[in-house]
């Protein structure tokens, strides 16, 4: 690494140089230092991508003596979306931002102020180089530009207890809702005969909080539904049998007791060994790693339909980049995020935070290979990642998420209305707040 | 038979009513396993979850923000309160008969048609995570100026006139002669806009985000539903206690004019 | 009769005086009443997350708010809270009041006693309620399950849940209704009482014919404050269940708060509260009006 820093600084050196030695010749001195671009750029305020931010900030500045990116993490005491809406309103948002949400896009992109990036000529090739266009298309907007470019995402799949699922003689992961029922049914037991459930099949927060959704119904629709997504052209568009599927499999593992009814206190009951199963993105390995390392995990697709053909697709957690109207050197902003999004620089987004680059190649570039084969089941969530969508962009996707919720809870959990109302009465809210919204 | 079903009557509603704080202060100096039981002596009786509560949030800033919110708003209510309550009553100037109709106006007033607009006047001033916000929107209040009003119509006429013409101002006739005059209704008010000021939550957890601001009832809420308690009984029993405290204390030593105060919003409503 | 500089100057000086004295509070009515008074019409016709410019959405937000099952739900949920709390209040604050009117030992102690939860902060009573209100470990169900009984749902079943907050906002508030109806009785006239037993009326008698017809005021006070109190069911339901389950404690104080802090949508919030606010003034003339004609007829 240092050795690495010496050639660079070196190669720095020369070149600014071999730039002054020009400058001399044909422009006076004072404007050579004046033509230095000043770039803010905005990652996310988690300790692992800040790390990240900082090196490849540091990496470009030294090989960009004349574009000066300064790092400038998103403030933790509020939301993203909070501190990004002031920022569209107030004017002050960074050049760059790559902690965009796509299903905040919309919000942004009608405050004003995000530049579409097909406007840069290379996009197409530098865009398609990397991500398959199954992957690219759902971030075009519906007026045809992309304001945003895919950079990672966090596949949600099923972890599962290994030990547990030997201790009921089951072998391999359950890949239908059928296969899922017959495998809760053997694990959810009471092991001590004190009429109390000790170990259940799965678990779910009870309460009706929005983003719980993106943990089951949503990653479970896609699912049953081979890659649809809640919006189609703005409109609200999940009146259908995979909706009723997803609702149904959930009410069976409510009222089949395959999943407790109450709300567990007491911390994560996977980390516990007191569910066996448990949906979630890859950051889960690095929890079970150093909170549960007893735990004997693996990872599979999330149940889907009995009658399901073709590819298993999940949610994705996205996030994205974009550029913002407010800069006054977008094309040197599109430089640096062109940057950010090259082979070596993906590496380095894997090795430093666990997260999966948005790339089509990341199985086949030799560049990755040590990575993968250090981190195995890693490679579960780089096969995933080529199957996911993101939540919609459209206006209060946390308020459509907060219906959902209740029709969550009103059918799954208590088992109070049927699997096809619960997605009417959901779609009649969410078309009720999209046309409020219009 | 008869007196010992009264009493027996009585005493059950007493337990109702009573038993429940005292479990609540038993159990806070319990140690969490034991705060499932009916009863409230322990023999591990200690101090833990206070001063668990004590490390985890800073609500001894907070209940110093209690008491200088209230005090402040009491003050003010007072002073202002009396003020048009006494132009109301005692002077004659044009356009009174208006004031009056527009106390009662806001008097009548449901607060939630007013709740988001006033929250926005905060933001707008600029004003949002300061005392100003928490203090501003209860400077004055309506319900005080009518009680002062119907109260300062009963002073005789006479007092104020032989004030007047020993050359008083009204700012001393007002202040040194009707306001010694006027222990009970002050002792009302105050009781009611403190109490008021003490106990409100909603209003703090609109307009105050920063913890260093944030007042007692205010703190604790978010201390039991913010997870910080980690759904610990005895933290938030202990919290809640530290939180009840103080004004079981006072009511124990004023509690005839608690209750003469606070049954007046009844009678006056 | 009074020497001319003494009557001419103090009126002088009263006229102005008024002026001094009303000025505090009519710029404060200005600020914090009429400013936000106005400016609530003007939010009634935007959509507005305060962070982003106002957008001008004509009358959608009472569209919405027609076609929001929510809105309703929450209307349902204070009525379902009121038609337990009212009656529960009244009936029990009366038997008590009743038994303090008479010859009593401890009467200062007994109402002390009543009247405590009423001064102790809302918050503590939520919070000690809730674990009075646990399922498998609260105080009331070990009570029950000791007594033979089964447990009880009180605040997990969706059914069960506005109930229980509504006996537990009796239980903190009918102190106060102890009291007024204790006033109310001290105001009977004895002769009433007195001409009814020579007339041979029973106990009972006297008491429906007499003592209730006299305490109509008090009853129209406790409908009143009771049904304003419903409507402004906020840190109860927060603290308790979250509006939950499934929506069943949701008020319309916490809807308002969710649509505009949760949510972001404060013109559709200050929509809400002024049909909120519409409501509670047409149901309290309502109540009045009844309650007064009753007596009456």
């Amino acid at each position: 690494m240092h050795s690495h820093r010496l050639i660079l600084n070196a190669l720095i050196l020369f070149s600014t140089l071999a730039l002054a030695g020009c400058s001399d010749r044909h422009e006076p001195e004072q404007r050579a230092s004046d033509k230095i671009v000043e770039l803010t750029y905005w990652p996310a305020p988690n300790p692992q991508e800040v790390q990240l931010a900082d090196t490849l900030v540091r990496e470009w500045n030294l090989l960009h003596p004349g574009i000066h990116v300064s790092m400038q993490p998103i403030p933790v005491s509020q939301s993203t979306e909070e501190v990004l809406l002031a920022a569209i309103a107030g004017k002050t948002t960074p050049d760059i931002c790559s902690n965009i949400q796509p299903a905040a896009l919309y919000e942004y992109s009608r405050a004003g102020g995000i530049i579409p990036f097909d406007t840069f000529p290379d996009f197409d090739s530098v865009a398609r180089g990397r991500t398959p266009l199954d992957l690219l298309e759902p971030f075009r907007s519906p007026d045809g530009h992309y304001y945003q470019i895919p950079w990672k995402t966090n596949p949600v799949m099923m972890f599962y207890n290994v030990r547990m699922f030997e201790e009921v003689g089951i072998w391999r992961a359950p890949r239908t809702y059928s296969e899922f029922f017959a495998a809760a049914k053997k694990l959810t037991r009471d092991l001590n005969g004190d009429g109390q459930i000790d170990i259940w099949a799965g678990e779910r927060d009870i309460r009706p909080i929005w983003w719980q959704r993106l943990f089951d119904f949503f990653p479970f629709y896609v699912g049953a539904s081979t890659g649809k997504t809640l919006f189609k052209g703005g409109v609200p568009d999940f009146n259908d049998d995979a909706a009723v599927e997803v609702f149904r499999f959930f009410q069976e593992c409510y009222q089949k007791n395959y999943f407790p009814h109450t709300y567990f206190q007491g911390g994560d009951p996977f980390l516990l060994e007191k569910k066996a199963t448990h949906f979630a993105g890859p950051w889960e390995i690095a929890t079970l790693r150093s909170l549960a390392p007893q735990v004997r995990f693996d990872v599979a697709l999330l149940p889907v339909p009995d009658n399901h053909k073709g590819p298993v697709y999940t949610y994705g957690d996205y996030k994205n980049i974009s550029i913002f109207g407010t800069s006054k050197h977008p094309r040197e902003a599109w430089e640096f995020v062109k940057f950010l999004l090259q082979p070596r620089n993906d590496l380095m987004l894997l090795k430093i935070t666990d997260q999966i680059p948005v790339r089509g190649d990341l199985l086949k570039n030799p560049l990755f290979a040590e990575y993968f084969k250090r981190n195995p089941k890693m490679v579960r969530f780089a096969e995933q990642a080529l199957y996911t969508r993101s939540i919609d962009s459209g206006p209060d996707l946390k308020e459509i998420l907060d219906a959902i919720s209740q029709e969550y809870e009103a059918c799954a959990v208590y088992g109070r209305i049927t699997p096809s109302d619960a997605v009417t009465d959901a779609m009649k809210r969410t078309t009720m707040i999209v046309e409020w919204n219009k | 038979m008869k007196t010992f079903l009264k009493y027996l009557v009585l005493g059950v509603g007493a337990i109702i009513f009573a038993y429940p704080f005292l479990w609540m202060i038993a159990s806070s100096l319990k140690p969490e396993s034991q705060i499932g039981g009916l009863g409230l002596y322990s023999p591990d009786f200690t101090l833990h979850n206070y001063t668990q509560v004590f490390t985890r949030i800073p609500i001894g800033r907070a209940f110093v923000n209690s008491l200088f919110v209230s005090f402040t708003t009491t003050f003010s209510v007072l002073v202002f309160g009396s003020m048009v309550g006494y132009a109301l009553a005692r002077l004659q100037f044009a356009g009174k008969s208006v004031i009056y109709a527009v106390v009662i106006f806001t008097m009548t007033l449901p607060f939630q048609l007013t709740l988001i607009p006033q929250y926005i006047l905060m933001v707008k001033l600029g004003i949002t995570d300061t005392y100003m916000a928490l203090i501003a929107p209860t400077l004055m209040t309506a319900f005080s100026i009518v009680l002062f009003r119907q109260f300062f119509l009963q002073i005789p006429q006479a007092l104020i006139d032989a004030a007047r013409i020993d050359g008083c101002s009204d700012t001393r006739i007002l202040f040194q002669l009707v306001w010694p005059l006027s222990r009970p209704v002050l002792i009302t008010v105050s009781i009611l806009t403190f109490m008021t000021s003490w106990n409100e939550v909603l209003w703090p957890l609109i307009v105050v985000r920063d913890r260093a601001l944030m007042t007692l009832p205010q703190l604790v809420t978010l201390f039991t539903i913010g997870g910080e308690a980690e759904s610990l009984l005895g933290l938030e029993l202990a919290a809640a206690t530290l939180l009840a405290l103080p004004v079981i204390l006072a009511y124990a030593f004023f509690q005839r004019y608690f209750i003469e105060s606070m049954a007046s919003t009844g009678i006056k409503g | 009769m009074k020497l001319f500089p003494t009557s001419e100057r103090p009126r002088h000086s009263k006229n102005r005086t008024g002026y001094w004295f009303v000025l505090p509070y009519v710029i404060f009515f200005g600020t914090f009443v009429a400013y936000p008074l106005m400016f609530s019409f003007i939010l009634l016709f935007h959509r507005w997350n305060i962070v982003t410019p106002m957008e001008w959405v004509g009358l959608k937000n009472f569209e919405r708010l027609l076609r929001d099952p929510l809105f309703f739900k929450s209307i349902w949920n204070t009525i379902v809270f009121l038609f337990i709390h009212i009656p529960l209040q009244i009936v029990v604050a009366l038997g008590f009041a009743v038994l303090l009117n008479s010859r009593l030992k401890f009467r200062g102690f007994f109402r002390a006693v009543y009247f405590m939860p009423v001064v102790v902060s809302g918050v503590v009573v939520t919070i000690l309620w809730q674990q009075l209100y646990a399922y498998d470990s609260g105080l009331l169900n070990r009570l029950l399950v000791m007594m033979g009984i089964d447990r009880v749902p009180w605040l997990i079943n969706p059914d069960v849940a506005m109930p229980s907050v509504a006996l537990m906002a009796t239980w903190k508030n009918v102190g106060i209704y102890i009291i007024l109806f204790l006033v109310g009785l001290q105001n009977v006239p004895n002769e009433l009482y007195e001409s009814a037993s020579l007339d041979g009326a029973t106990a009972i008698r006297q008491f429906f014919r007499i003592t209730l017809p006299m305490l109509n005021p008090t009853i129209v006070v406790v409908v009143v404050l009771s049904t304003i109190g419903g409507f402004s069911l906020f840190i109860e339901p927060y603290v308790l269940t979250g509006g939950g389950p499934m929506q069943s404690t949701l008020s319309a104080v916490l809807y308002i708060y969710n649509q505009a802090f949760y949510f972001g949508h404060m013109g559709y919030a200050a929509t809400l509260g002024f049909v909120f606010a519409l409501i509670i003034l047409c149901v309290v003339l309502l109540q009045r009006k009844v309650i007064e004609s009753e007596s009456t007829s």
